[in-house]
């Protein structure tokens, strides 16, 4: 059983290969967690962003890429090869991309999160494995480093395992 | 949905520019489209026409149980980065065959979606889209749309002719779409 | 073992992207043979055997229902999984494409993941039928 709990906050990102450790991310409203595993070298990772392009604000992106989709995905993917992930058999998922009424008062900003997600995976030469996104709840995510295992928990709901559809397979782009 | 109307009926009463299932079905095409393989959100916005005299466009013509044709236009500034979305590569990477194939193969994909939603139980034939200046077809008749993504902007005219070959000049008295 | 597959679509950008997503969806591809109608793939086809046919239907020349009339005609051919892809999802299309033998349909538009699934079930049975 799991005994380390590292809490990936908002903007944030963690890659680690302890199979004692369990990656958590809360308060996935309009975010989304884009949760990486190589289930052979156990290589796991979870970025928790906020928007999806940097543009809007460069100054920030530089402070803190993983605000942002497009800064954040890359230096995920990144982080999970460095530490021995394996293009050919990491298993991408994303949880959130809410429609709530966020700090801006914007509806869409989940929805876009999410499409930012799927075309920077796409870019990348990466399949989604298996998602839970939309809706109007936040979420909670949990990715066990041991097992590759993503479990999802919407606000006034029970924790259900997030079952990916088919076996790994995706290519990251040379 | 709008409902099946046979050649004769279709002609005497039917306006694809009236029916507000139609219209609806368009801006609903139109997202699903560009959020499913293009990954970009598309939303209804106000006409305003000055720049599709320089846009990307498309013209595909149907055949079958109805007969009619499809104008796409892409924004100079939308077209790149919609396509590259598409391919999966950098907009740097593009050419220009490479754009021009991918607004005909949107305007394909937005066309057949479409048709297949406003009359599901019709028979239809699609024309290889031609990439075309963008025209102003007479309003009536014509159900026309503008759209606004993160990248740019998008329009869409489609409208029903009543039978095979090209359809007619705008004739005197007929209201443009662009002024 | 690798799967031998002919895309046959007369828009080069789609037969890209889905090209794509086979690289992408982990199966072991050999040959990618491409056609932009149906008469191209039925020269190809009778030059190199595949194991799965992905069709459009609308195309020039010769479209993809005629393709797949032709396949359901030839003895060997006929044994060939298809797939329809194509943005006509009218039912009385799909229901005629099943008819002359296709074992899946894709409406576009339709995202990588959808076409995986969809490759993956047909590859999936191909092989059971094969064992």
């Amino acid at each position: 059983m799991a005994v380390n709990s590292l809490i990936v906050g908002i903007s944030d990102c963690k890659v680690t290969r302890d199979t004692e450790s369990v990656l958590v991310t809360y308060a996935l409203g309009s975010c989304i967690a884009v949760a990486m595993h190589d289930p052979v070298s156990r290589a796991s990772g979870l970025l928790h962003y906020m928007l999806p392009e940097s543009a809007i604000d460069s100054q920030k992106a530089e402070r803190n890429p993983y605000m942002f989709a497009d800064t954040g995905i890359p230096r995920l993917i990144d982080a999970i090869r460095a530490a021995g992930g394996d293009g050919a058999r990491v298993i991408v998922q994303l949880a959130g991309g809410a429609q709530v009424l966020d700090s801006q008062g914007v509806f869409q900003i989940g929805k876009r999160n999410y499409l930012a997600a799927r075309k920077i995976l796409w870019k990348a030469g990466i399949l989604i494995a298996g998602e839970a996104v939309g809706g109007e709840v936040s979420r909670t995510t949990r990715l066990e480093v041991s097992t590759g295992r993503l479990w999802v928990r919407e606000a006034g709901g029970t924790e259900r395992e997030l079952v990916r559809k088919h076996a790994p397979a995706c290519t990251f782009a040379v | 949905m709008p409902r099946e109307l046979d050649a004769p009926e279709l002609e005497r009463s039917y306006r694809l520019d009236r029916d507000p299932e139609a219209r609806e079905t368009v801006r609903r095409v139109a997202a699903e489209v560009l959020e499913t393989m293009f990954f970009t959100e598309a939303e209804e916005a106000p006409c305003d026409h000055i720049w599709l005299e320089i846009a990307s466009c498309a013209r595909i013509r149907f055949e079958g149980s109805h007969f009619g044709e499809m104008l796409l236009g892409i924004s100079v500034e939308a077209a790149d980065p919609i396509a590259a979305s598409f391919l999966g590569i950098e907009a740097e990477e593009l050419t220009d065959a490479l754009r021009g194939q991918m607004v005909e193969e949107l305007a394909n994909i937005l066309c057949g979606a479409m048709l297949s939603q406003l009359w599901p139980a019709s028979t239809l034939a699609l024309t290889s889209p031609e990439l075309s200046p963008w025209m102003s077809w007479p309003a009536e008749g014509t159900l026309h749309c503008c759209f606004a993504t993160p990248e740019g902007r998008l329009a869409i005219s489609i409208r029903l002719t009543s039978g095979r070959g090209l359809p007619g000049a705008v004739s005197a008295g007929a209201r443009p779409l662009t002024e | 073992m690798a799967y031998q597959v002919l895309i046959v679509d007369d828009s080069p950008v789609m037969r890209s992207f889905i090209r794509r997503v086979l690289r992408l969806s982990g199966f072991e591809v050999g040959e990618c043979l491409e056609a932009a109608n149906g008469e191209e793939a039925l020269r190809q086809l009778s030059a190199h055997p595949v194991d799965v046919i992905l069709t459009d239907i609308n195309m020039p020349v010769m479209n993809g229902e005629e393709l797949m009339r032709r396949l359901c005609a030839d003895g060997i051919l006929k044994k060939t999984p298809a797939v329809v892809i194509s943005t006509d999802a009218t039912n009385e299309r799909i229901v005629r494409m099943i008819e002359l033998g296709a074992q899946g349909y894709m409406s576009k538009p339709f995202s990588p993941e959808a076409l995986r699934e969809e490759l993956e079930r047909v590859l999936g049975e191909r092989d059971a039928a094969r064992a």
